[in-house]
């Protein structure tokens, strides 16, 4: 073999080396940090959720919100037929209020309530995060154009 | 008046339309459309789109709600420079923003005296196919110069978070740094269709890939900068699909840089300089419109206006489609063959382009997986941050080590064990300061220790690069701005790494009179005071912060109440210190008596940012050294 030949024989299985390791550890990397979207809806007949991380949105029902101390607070997260209670320690945004759109992140418990550990809410108040928007309108509680 | 105004700027987004039509044709090289001339053309487009963005900046001062786009995007009471910057803070006047920069590239290549005529003409009509199309896009699309039959008599307004004099500036630098790419778009194209694609090429195309490179870096930092102190999560990049849209097109560019370098030197790797180049500029136009049209936030915007999303589509496929149908006709004549050392400079940077294009398709996947979901299964989801950091620090070790390795080999075959030897003080001294600093701040963490032991090597072997006076070794002759930049990247991803093992967060809910802490430090909360401003009413708590009992600074979080629109914003307040950052946030009170305050220390920030401005400097360094001293051995 040439020289230049070897070089770029040697340069080719080095390459797909690489690109083989990089697409398994991507792949592999990717499934175990996907956090899936559920409505409460959604999660009620899926029981087999729960354990698992993944977020949770809807609209914040009517006077569900209290706080136990000052940093712990319950809600119920409603889509207009079915809601979920959550608990979250923490600082709740801006813009978190009562039927306002809202997005939890956390574990869904076996014992069907929602330890969040982050509140993500956006900074306009028209805002609705489109994944609740979607929710809502499966549940026909969608009220928008 | 409106009324003039309104014929009158689409009068002139008419005149450009014309004028790139018959620059357009021009790529047809025949003796009928000598007159106008390029440069005729390339004036009547500049002060055609240059007027009528002038004009849209004056509708915006004067408040002229006549025109929608005022209307719905600025407010009369709101402060000069945001009715200014409003301009660019929407869809409309944002596009013609783009086309305003698309044209300027077009102009100043038109006058530039350093390409052959042919090429220059080539390169333009092929610019000017462009411009023509986004200039339709404009007026027959998303037209800025509407009117509205109604009298109204006050504005929407801007949302209050675009507030601010940073994100002002932010889109400019950024939308420099796209379209600059779309001049090298269409240099690469013009070589495919010459057929020279060589080392002249190169150096005509390398000031402006450096420049556009360094914009959009300039931009993303900025970008990253504004997110850091005006969003108050304490973080400066989220992984946010947004974010990842920019990201995208400067690994591209990085890769494209170096290999427009090779290029000059050796005359090799012409089709993968060409990929890259279309690459680089298909990524920034993803880049500006998918984040734009509100397609990478949610699919469902996508529908609500199909008309926008689907001509920003359209024309990606179009580019890509002409670009590599041209590619597979000429890409065998631009390619010639010469041969670099297997252990040598040239393979180093090759190797590095593949793990930039590694870390491309890991963002990409992350950034498109979600959506792909959305579309196909009907199912969102979203990908955790850990995805990212997990699947490219190990990328990054790799990639900081042939960084560190390829600026000391030759051009040619040389020897690893030599290089190796010559450096061994070097690799002693990165490890002893590695080995110090782990132990030191208890790091035990293999990837992350590996991380910064490569950053160490490749800060100091750049920087002892550049003040070498060892005028026998031809090797590390200075090379300011590869230095400089090189340097910049070790600081920057030694910051990141120590900034997320070491940062630290307390939340309280505090009275005022109460003492709180984080770390060895005290707040004292001393009172809370309500403000107005001419467009919001705010709230602000005054800490005092206290070491050792002596008072060190003031801080004051605050909270703003926006009306037009109505908006709650909070503005964090921060301590920079050169090795970490103090930073407070506070929330709107939960109750009447207390306020909930988050408290950051945030390590290394201010080193974060000088190593992104060092990489920036490299970057324009490099871009006005017209022959670059890329050593020869």
């Amino acid at each position: 073999m040439t020289s230049l030949v070897k070089s770029r024989l040697i340069k080719f299985l080095l390459s797909l080396i690489i690109v083989l390791i990089a697409v398994l550890i991507i792949i592999f990397n990717l499934r175990d940090n996907i956090i899936y979207f559920y409505g409460p809806t959604e999660l009620l007949k899926n029981p087999d959720k729960q354990g698992q991380i993944m977020r949770l949105g809807g609209l914040v029902s009517v006077d569900s919100v209290q706080n136990e101390t000052d940093s712990i607070f319950y809600f119920s997260i409603t889509d207009g037929d079915n809601e979920i209670e959550v608990k979250y320690e923490g600082i709740l945004p801006n813009l978190f209020a009562e039927d306002k759109g809202v997005v939890v992140e956390g574990v869904y418990m076996n014992d069907g309530r929602f330890i969040a550990n982050k509140v993500l809410a956006k900074h306009d108040e028209n805002y609705m995060p489109p994944e609740v928007m979607e929710t809502l309108k499966k549940s026909g509680k969608w009220q928008g154009e | 008046m409106s009324l003039y105004i309104f014929y009158i700027s689409n009068f002139l987004l008419l005149l450009c339309l014309t004028a790139s039509l018959m620059q357009s044709s021009k790529i047809i090289n025949n003796k009928i459309f000598t007159r106008p001339s390029v440069i005729v053309l390339a004036y009547v487009q500049l002060i055609s789109i240059l007027s009528s963005f002038l004009i849209l900046i004056y509708l915006f001062l004067i408040s002229d709600f006549n025109f929608d786009l005022v209307y719905f995007n600025s407010h009369s009471e709101k402060p000069l420079i945001y009715k200014f910057s409003g301009v660019w803070g929407n869809h409309e006047g944002s596009m013609l923003l783009w086309i305003l920069i698309l044209v300027l590239f077009n102009f100043l290549f038109a006058l530039s005296r350093r390409t052959s005529e042919r090429f220059k003409e080539i390169t333009v009509a092929i610019q000017s196919i462009m411009i023509f199309g986004f200039v339709a896009f404009l007026f027959f699309l998303s037209n800025p110069f509407t009117l509205n039959q109604n009298n109204f008599f006050d504005g929407i307004g801007l949302n209050p978070i675009l507030q601010d004099p940073l994100l002002a500036i932010h889109p400019p630098v950024l939308y420099v740094g796209y379209v600059g790419f779309s001049l090298v778009f269409s240099q690469a194209i013009t070589g495919l269709i010459t057929k020279e694609v060589d080392q002249q090429w190169a150096s005509i195309v390398k000031p402006w890939v450096f420049s556009a490179w360094a914009f959009l870096t300039a931009g993303i930092a900025l970008g990253s900068f504004w997110a850091y102190y005006e969003l108050g999560w304490g973080g400066y990049w989220f992984w946010d699909p947004v974010e990842n849209a920019s990201l995208m097109p400067w690994i591209a560019a990085t890769a494209l840089i170096h290999c427009v370098l090779i290029l000059q030197k050796r005359n090799v790797m012409q089709s993968w300089t060409v990929i890259l180049a279309i690459l680089t500029f298909s990524l920034s136009l993803v880049g500006t419109f998918l984040v734009r049209s509100g397609i990478l936030n949610s699919v469902h915007t996508f529908a609500s206006d199909p008309g926008r999303g689907l001509f920003i589509l359209l024309f990606i496929f179009l580019i890509l489609a002409f670009s590599f149908s041209l590619f597979a006709f000429n890409s065998e004549k631009i390619n010639k063959t010469s041969s670099m050392g297997l252990i040598s400079r040239g393979t180093g940077i090759q190797v590095n382009n593949w793990l930039l294009i590694t870390i491309l398709t890991i963002v990409f996947l992350g950034t498109m997986y979600p959506l792909a979901t959305d579309l196909l299964l009907n199912k969102s989801l979203t990908v955790g941050p850990k995805y990212y950091s997990t699947t490219i620090a190990p990328i990054i070790i790799l990639f900081l080590f042939f960084m560190f390795i390829s600026p000391r080999l030759g051009w040619t075959d040389t020897k690893l064990y030599k290089i190796i030897i010559q450096l061994r003080y070097l690799i002693i001294t990165s490890l002893t300061i590695t080995l110090i600093i782990s132990l030191y701040f208890e790091l035990f963490n293999l990837t992350e220790i590996l991380i910064i032991f490569f950053s160490l090597l490749l800060i100091i072997s750049s920087m002892t690069a550049s003040i070498n006076f060892n005028k026998q070794n031809i090797l590390v002759r200075t090379n300011l701005g590869q230095n400089l930049a090189h340097a910049g990247f070790g600081i920057l991803m030694m910051a990141v790494v120590s900034n997320a093992v070491y940062s630290e967060e307390r939340i309280y809910n505090a009275k005022v009179g109460d003492n709180l802490q984080l770390k060895k430090y005290i707040f004292s909360f001393d009172k809370i005071e309500q403000i107005e401003e001419s467009n919001y009413n705010s709230l602000k708590a005054y800490f005092q912060m206290k070491k050792d009992g002596k008072l060190v600074d003031t801080f004051t979080p605050e909270i703003r109440f926006y009306s037009n629109p109505p908006t709650i914003t909070s503005e964090a307040s921060i301590l920079h210190k050169f090795f970490s950052d103090i930073y407070l946030v506070m929330n709107v009170p939960q109750d009447q008596q207390s306020i909930s305050v988050r408290m950051h220390i945030k390590p290394f920030m201010t080193i974060l940012w000088l190593g992104t401005l060092m990489i920036i400097i490299g970057g324009i360094i490099s871009a006005s050294i017209r022959i670059g001293r890329f050593d020869e051995k």
